[in-house]
């Protein structure tokens, strides 16, 4: 199991392909960056495919180029060669259309706003009425659990409620894909517990695809049913790993004997490549 | 109680206090009335010339916040299309900080033969020495918006016309008045020395003509007056800066 496609013949797949819809799709994707003289390989010929409706998580070292994958999909970086594609549309395609929504590690918050208006942000740069983002501002703030901190200002929330805050405003776009960036990175492990669970029952909600970037291991088998391992220097895949956990996870999931052994297989497939 | 004696009670005294022993050194002859004059011929002064020096005073006024208001919108618009165009930024801003080199006072004889003795060039000075602050403040302010908010607004295929209504103008806010409290208070002084260089009128112009005339109680009392408008208008771009950032707080 050392390339994309052989990962990708999973039952999701034929699924999706018998539906005719191809997830997020990546083909002999390199992005090459300059530093003075210096070339840097951020990603080397990348192929991945993440079936619709996959919770995928994407594992490495830094400076793996997983941050980069994800932003080729955003269609903020441009790949030098290859092509990506989510549902058979062009990255630029898929953010002129909003099919995606970016959940980035801080949760860049503007803090003059309140935090309905930026929850509401992307709506209203879309052009949506003022009544129609307010009001889907707040179911998606209600998802997330933070009713009656409408009217709050960012720098009134703590950490985890802010970066709840984040994933409200990616919901408001009924994304079909949610790519997140280390989005629990800045957070204690006590509320990044209970907000893996919390992303898990709105992925349910909503179906939305997930495609998460992610240093912890933990993190990466909760949360997905396929793991990417990527190598740093060039970026490439070294492994998908597909996690056989089931649809629906709780906190005693993690007492499964298979979520140990999914961390130990995610462990050594890490260091055999360091 | 005590906060109040600290804050207010001990400055009040003090103040009290320099204006008593001022009074004091002036009755007593140590120093001569042609050099220095105690407070209350000062407020005597303010009150007898009191028709003359706010006639004056106003036209000063009129000239400093014209300055001020045209100065501020030109380098505002300027930084924004600094950010607009990075172009046209990289080859313009060395040129405009090199202007800003430039002793405007020093050309002023230059600037009368171009506008005349009116107020155009007393204008025109507290304008170009409100136009910097605001250039550079600004730009600073429009370019403080860090790379994550820039890629989340590139995620929305936001334009730049959104990118800086949303984002980096409320974002420069306070950077704005930074350079507008800086300027409330120059462009009374610009005004003021413009006058003194050359004009009929005004409190530069006054101080001048008092001072030629060994009225030094009269000159006192108009720099008193110069002060304080400076401070009013100081005081007035201060409190817009609080309603300014409290609305933006919604």
């Amino acid at each position: 199991m050392t390339s994309a496609s052989a990962a990708s013949l999973t039952r999701a797949d034929t699924a999706s392909e018998a539906t005719g819809a191809a997830g997020l799709v990546a083909q002999g994707v390199s992005v090459t960056f300059r530093r003075g003289t210096q070339v840097i390989d951020a990603l080397k010929d990348v192929s991945l495919n993440i079936p619709r409706g996959t919770r995928a998580a994407l594992i490495g070292a830094s400076g793996c180029g997983k941050s980069t994958l994800l932003r080729v999909f955003a269609d903020i970086v441009q790949p030098t060669s290859g092509t990506a594609s989510h549902y058979g549309l062009t990255p630029a395609e898929a953010r002129a259309n909003r099919v995606y929504a970016l959940v980035q590690q801080g949760s860049t918050m503007l803090p003059w706003r309140t935090v309905i208006d930026n929850v509401a942000l992307g709506l209203e740069i879309a052009g949506t009425s003022k009544p129609e983002r307010l009001e889907r501002a707040a179911e998606s703030l209600a998802l997330v659990g933070l009713k009656g901190f409408e009217k709050s200002l960012p720098a009134e929330l703590s950490g985890g409620m802010r970066q709840r805050a984040a994933i409200a405003r990616a919901l408001t776009l009924r994304p079909r894909f949610l790519l997140m960036d280390e989005p629990f990175g800045a957070l204690d492990e006590i509320t990044r517990d209970r907000l893996h669970f919390e992303l898990l029952r709105i992925l349910e909600e909503t179906g939305a695809t997930l495609f998460l970037v992610t240093h912890s291991i933990a993190e990466a088998v909760i949360l997905s049913d396929k793991v990417v391992v990527m190598t740093p220097r060039p970026g490439r895949i070294s492994q998908v790993i597909d996690v056989d956990l089931g649809q629906h996870r709780t906190p005693a999931t993690r007492e499964d004997p298979r979520f140990g052994h999914y961390e130990l297989m995610l462990r050594r497939a890490l260091h055999h490549d360091a | 109680m005590a906060q109040l004696m600290h804050r207010v009670v001990l400055p009040v005294t003090f103040g009290l206090a320099v204006l008593v022993v001022w009074q004091g050194v002036i009755e007593a002859g140590m120093v001569s009335k042609l050099v220095l004059t105690g407070p209350v011929q000062i407020v005597t002064a303010l009150i007898t010339e009191a028709p003359t020096l706010l006639s004056n005073g106003l036209i000063t006024l009129t000239e400093a916040v014209s300055g001020f208001v045209l100065g501020s919108l030109a380098g505002l618009a300027t930084a924004a299309l600094f950010i607009r165009f990075g172009a046209l930024q990289r080859a313009v801003f060395p040129l405009t900080i090199l202007m800003e080199a430039v002793p405007v006072v020093a050309i002023l004889p230059v600037l009368m033969l171009w506008m005349g003795n009116g107020m155009a060039p007393k204008i025109f000075i507290a304008a170009f020495l409100s136009f910097f602050p605001m250039l550079v403040n600004a730009y600073r302010g429009f370019s403080n918006v860090d790379a994550d908010v820039q890629e989340l607004m590139l995620s929305y295929s936001a334009s730049p016309e959104q990118l800086f209504w949303k984002v980096r103008l409320p974002a420069a806010l306070p950077f704005m008045f930074t350079a507008l409290k800086l300027s409330a208070c120059s462009s009374i002084v610009s005004a003021l020395v413009a006058e003194w260089l050359a004009s009929d009128q005004g409190l530069g112009y006054l101080i001048i003509s008092y001072g030629q005339g060994y009225r030094v109680a009269d000159v006192w009392a108009a720099a008193t007056l110069a002060c304080l408008l400076a401070l009013a208008f100081y005081g007035i771009t201060a409190a817009g800066e609080k309603w300014a950032l409290s609305r933006r707080t919604r």
